[in-house]
């Protein structure tokens, strides 16, 4: 079986560092074999421009089976690339023509500082957990784990909320940049459980003010941060956010 | 307790903010619509001005709500223009490519996107319409009587406005904004106040289609009406 | 050998723990603060000590090489976390996971340690539900648990497919709880490029910070040191492209044994490469062995059909074949094994002829299409995603990969390495596993070293030394920071002038490791992979490529590196293999092999754990540490 071959035309953000004027370089990457990743891709690019003295085209990755977030980038406009529920680093060459041309940008918003062409900042990200996204335990004696009743149904959920891996594509895809999915997933899952109730007050309200306070934009309910979001995540959880605010709002403590 | 100013201000208190207030306007623009459909009498404009006359019947109290009404646009406009600036801020650089919807589940559109364009647009409309209706109302309609007594003759207002080719294109044309504006306000007000059920959202988003489509074409329809058939 | 002191306590297995926590020395809660610790890693182990020091009072450290701590490689783990909760009612005990993992590691682990590990099992899942990870539910509300990896008993706790996913982002949420009280500061983007000793005592680490080059100082009066394995020595793995052993390795040049590196674990149902240019694998659950049958063509002539165009008659279920009574559940290592010498026979199919079919034909026609759907649907979906084929119309292709390294610094019961002061948890140390891991068992050692170990041997090794502060302005700081800074100027230099890329070195230091160092070894190909190791690492010095500067972002010289600290690293774990000649969980030698193919352990020669010291001239020396059993018998497994 002879093995179909590719060719891609890119244009790549180059950006030195984070101070440094960017712009678009062009790259051929030809003879690709269609089951690549898209890293894979740029791995071969790459290995390419160091042969050929020239700095290869940074970019975040880690894990290459879509769980760790480290990855992602936008592809012709679409964070993570035109597949649904699929981060880059699981996004095929195959889905793309022979001979297109493909435009890589990195995540762009004021929160998310570029440090080299596709490798952006996401340490606000960790700054809104820190300011609630935990249950306040310590490490020690604590009941035995069946002592908490948690139905399959809400625990589910709970779980669908607590799939986010945090890569920071709904920021990327919003237009306006806000987090609000990535916060709100956080809050509801841990709204949800008996284990979160306690301090839901508090957390809902460090946790939207810390958003606030990174620069994210404001939640338009344009949805599109649902559709880039490589777990699916539904804006559903922003709606609960709202709730978990207005709630905290309207609390006596 | 959240201090109720930094509540209002925050990402989710500010859009409970632009929520309400933006109940309230589509409220009142469902009963704007209702009495203005009088203009759709073939009578010459008399259900018409006996409607409008209604609100001299009000008194002092219409200015009182007049000003209420003006605060939730006020409000409405001012949360939403500062919302918008924070969000051009959230991404100071954009894309080469802009966003390129991936479907599913967003909404990403034409009237999403633009809420901003749309409301600033309805914002100068505002000005206009007030101006061209009601302060003119008051200073430059003639007078016509009713029921023995002299009320001004908004129909002829309206009448001349109506016959004037600009006037027709520049309600119909800021009507479209305001199709645009509720396409996705309505649904957009259920979401941001977090009354949002995931089955529900799909319904609802059809339905503001729906609201969108009656209260646009409700509305566009005087103009039209009054140039081509009255 | 003196040095190797396990420092195990006396007494009943039951009570070695408790005893030992009882008789630690505590460290004052007001004096806690003014203590430091440094935390290099944040998966399992590193976030759930950082988290827990922080909570006791200790100023922690904590260092990442990712953006972020959340993305560390345990986030990857799949399956589940095993714990003796016995909800099932089947008849579990801390005895019988004690027995299993002993067993499991093929007589090669410390009973006590593993008794440990056992104990304190239950514990980490009270603790995770306590932090609202999200495990699988009963309808009721009760915790759900499967049987995993063959075990008798069904202990598993799992949260979907990314059970390592939710239980680490339970410890990140933790730790970052203490980012907020000010107890943990956390430094991403941080590779520990060195360890300061000062008289013999770790008293701080060198990073360089990923994003600006810059070597950077800190000083601590205990490391913990909780830095992953060392898989990615094989190049292709399941491990995180950014995995490495570099902290690990650079703790051994600075005197810290390195304990039985030859203890490589291969998962037998990866997805195979599909060409060169690949640098990661990705693993399938083995659940899929429940149902799908294994094969190859009988006939070399048929690997590159289609296989529905092979008959019944020309296939060889080889594992079913080979040993009847356990046909495809067979171990890890024997499944991984019967794959490579299948397709060491050239009756490997796929693009590549490194991959023999999982077919799943038989347990759809009857079971029925829904069944396995239900069962296995989010595997199809995900294998359907890579390689565009669909399982459920074309047999899977798999082939082993390595997945995990049960070596690791030698470290004692407390978890300390031969250098006071460095402690080492999770994947990086060499404790609980012995030979062999068993499945799930990952997740509950990185946790249970992290939260229950930890944190307690760190207080009483602090207040027992009375360790003082040092300053990293201290001439121990000055010289290790050079000795780093030379070592990447060097590397700087060669990369200019170099012809061969960090990566294209590196892909053949993994196709050596995997034909000589992988699943099946022999000592003539040890000789033979040490060899060409050594003449690969000459290679690097000389002739390497590495783009870019030292003084920024640059992910090739991170790599160089890395792949330096490994092109080391590789010849001791040859060294090892071959220094062992016997045949155990991941470590089989062909000289050493019943008449039947299985596994031949030399218990009266073999029974210790091989602790290497750095020596700089290329001739590591051992010391052994015998491994002495007295609560169970020392058996041999059998899958006929």
């Amino acid at each position: 079986m002879a093995q179909q071959t590719m060719t891609v035309h890119l244009k790549v953000w180059r950006q030195s560092g984070s101070d440094s004027q960017g712009r678009f370089e062009q790259y051929t990457a030809e003879d690709l074999n269609p089951h690549m990743s898209f890293l894979e891709m740029l791995d071969v690019v790459n290995e390419d421009l160091i042969h050929a003295g020239e700095d290869p085209i940074a970019f975040d990755s880690d894990c290459r089976e879509g769980i760790c977030g480290t990855c992602g980038f936008v592809i012709n406009g679409q964070a993570h690339g035109s597949e649904r529920g699929t981060t880059v680093c699981q996004l095929h060459m195959r889905s793309f023509n022979d001979g297109d041309t493909i435009v890589i940008e990195p995540w762009r918003a004021r929160s998310f500082p570029v440090i080299k062409d596709l490798v952006v900042d996401r340490d606000a990200f960790d700054r809104i957990i820190s300011a609630g996204g935990y249950v306040s335990v310590g490490t020690g004696p604590k009941p035995d784990a069946n002592s908490i009743k948690i139905g399959k149904d809400v625990s589910d959920k709970a779980f669908d909320s607590a799939a986010c891996i945090g890569c920071g594509a709904c920021v990327a895809a919003c237009p306006n940049a806000s987090a609000s999915l990535f916060t709100g997933a956080k809050i509801t899952q841990l709204a949800l459980l008996p284990q979160g109730k306690p301090e839901r007050t508090r957390r809902v309200q460090r946790m939207v003010h810390q958003m606030e306070d990174e620069g994210f934009g404001n939640c338009s309910n344009i949805g599109e941060c649902e559709a880039v979001c490589p777990k699916e995540i539904s804006i559903d959880n922003i709606a609960k956010m709202k709730r978990e605010y207005l709630r905290a709002m309207l609390s006596d403590t | 307790m959240i201090p109720l100013k930094r509540a209002l201000s925050s990402p989710v208190g500010r859009k409970f903010v632009m929520s309400i207030s933006g109940i309230a306007l589509v409220l009142f623009v469902i009963v704007h619509l209702l009495g203005n459909l009088t203009l759709y009498v073939p009578d010459g404009g008399e259900t018409f001005n006996r409607y409008a006359a209604g609100f001299d019947a009000i008194g002092p109290a219409l200015y009182v709500i007049e000003l209420g009404l003006l605060a939730v646009i006020v409000i409405h406009i001012g949360w939403g223009i500062t919302t918008a600036l924070k969000n051009r801020k959230a991404r100071p650089d954009d894309y080469a490519v802009s966003v390129n919807s991936k479907g599913g589940p967003s909404n990403l559109s034409l009237a999403s996107k633009n809420m901003i364009v749309t409301g600033v647009a309805l914002g100068i409309f505002l000005v206009v319409h007030i101006w061209h209706f009601r302060i003119r109302k008051i200073y430059v309609a003639d007078n016509t009587e009713i029921d023995g007594q002299q009320h001004a003759d908004l129909y002829a207002l309206v009448h001349t406005a109506f016959s004037d080719p600009f006037w027709v294109a520049f309600y119909v044309g800021a009507m479209v904004f305001f199709g645009f504006h509720l396409r996705h306000g309505f649904w957009s007000t259920l979401q941001s106040l977090g009354a949002m059920k995931p089955e529900w959202s799909k319904g609802i988003y059809a339905l503001g289609f729906l609201v969108a489509v009656v209260l646009t074409v409700g509305f566009m329809g005087i103009p039209l009406y009054i140039y081509f058939l009255a | 050998m003196t040095k190797l002191d396990a420092r195990m306590p006396d007494g009943p297995l039951q009570q070695k723990w408790e005893q030992r926590l009882e008789e630690m020395k505590l460290v004052a809660p007001n004096n806690k603060k003014k203590h430091d610790v440094i935390v290099v890693g944040t998966g399992l182990a590193g976030a759930s000590a950082a988290a827990t020091m922080g909570e006791l009072g200790y100023s922690v450290k904590a260092f990442c090489i990712q953006d972020s701590p959340r993305r560390a490689h345990s986030i990857a783990a799949q399956g589940g976390i095993n714990a003796t909760k016995n909800y099932p009612n089947d008849g579990d005990s801390i005895w019988r996971l004690f027995y299993d993992t002993i067993k499991g590691g093929d007589f090669r682990s410390r009973e006590g340690n593993v008794y440990r590990l056992a104990q304190v099992s239950n514990h980490i899942i009270d603790q995770a539900v306590a932090q609202g990870v999200p495990f699988a539910r009963e309808y009721g509300g009760d915790l759900a648990n499967r049987s995993f990896g063959g075990a008798q008993v069904s202990r598993t706790f799992y949260a979907r497919g990314q059970t390592g996913q939710q239980l680490l982002l339970g410890a990140f949420q933790a730790m970052m709880r203490q980012v907020d009280r000010g107890k943990v500061k956390m430094y991403p983007r941080r590779e520990m490029l060195d360890l300061v000793l000062v008289d013999g005592v770790a008293r701080g680490i060198i990073t360089r910070n990923l994003v600006t080059g810059e070597m950077e100082r800190h000083a601590a009066d205990a490391v913990v040191l909780c830095t992953g394995g060392y898989g990615r020595t094989y190049f292709l793995s399941t491990n995180a492209f950014n995995s490495n052993a570099t902290a690990a390795w650079r703790c051994h040049k600075r005197g810290a044994y390195f304990a039985n590196p030859c203890y490589v674990q291969i998962h037998p149902t990866c997805i195979p490469q599909s060409g060169d240019y690949q640098s990661k694998l990705t693993l399938m659950s083995e659940s899929l062995r429940n149902d799908g049958r294994v094969w190859v063509p009988k006939d070399e002539a048929d690997v590159d059909k289609p296989p529905h165009q092979i008959p019944e008659s020309e296939r060889d279920y080889y594992l079913e074949r080979k040993y009847p009574a356990f046909g495809n559940l067979v171990p890890r290592d024997v499944a991984s094994r019967n794959a490579k010498y299948m397709c060491d026979k050239g009756l490997g199919v796929g693009a590549t002829g490194r991959a023999v079919y999982l077919d799943f034909r038989d347990a759809i026609e009857e079971q029925g299409r829904d069944v396995i759907e239900d069962k296995y649907g989010n595997l199809f979906h995900m294998y359907h995603k890579i390689t565009d084929e669909d399982p459920y119309e074309v047999p899977m292709r798999i082939y082993p990969a390595v997945h995990y390294t049960m070596g690791g610094l030698w470290v004692d019961y407390e978890l300390m390495s031969t250098i006071p002061g460095l402690f080492v948890a999770g994947e990086a140390n060499f404790s609980d596993h012995g030979a062999n891991r068993l499945g799930a068992s990952a997740l509950m050692q990185g946790l249970a070293d992290g939260y229950f170990v930890i944190p307690f041997t760190v207080g009483n090794f602090i207040a027992e030394y009375d360790v003082q502060k040092v300053s990293t302005d201290h001439k121990a700081f000055d010289a290790t920071e050079d000795d780093v800074q030379d070592q990447i100027e060097r590397m700087m230099s060669i990369g200019k002038e170099g012809s061969r890329t960090v990566i294209e070195i590196y892909r053949d230091l993994g196709k050596i490791m995997y034909d000589q160092v992988g699943m099946s070894r022999t000592k003539e190909g040890l000789e033979q992979a040490r060899e060409e190791i050594v003449g690969l690492r000459e290679e690097f010095w000389n002739d390497v490529k590495i783009p870019g500067r030292a003084d920024g972002y640059n992910k090739m010289l991170e790599l160089a590196g890395r792949l330096a600290d490994f092109l080391e690293l590789s010849e001791l774990m040859a060294i090892d293999a071959s220094e062992r000649d016997e045949s155990c969980g991941g470590h089989f030698r062909e000289e050493y092999q019943t008449d039947e193919g299985e596994a031949l352990r030399r218990d009266d020669e073999f029974c210790y754990v091989a602790a290497w010291e750095y020596d700089e001239d290329g001739d590591p020396k051992m010391h052994k540490e015998e491994l002495e059993f007295e609560n169970v018998e020392l058996s041999t497994r059998s899958y006929k």
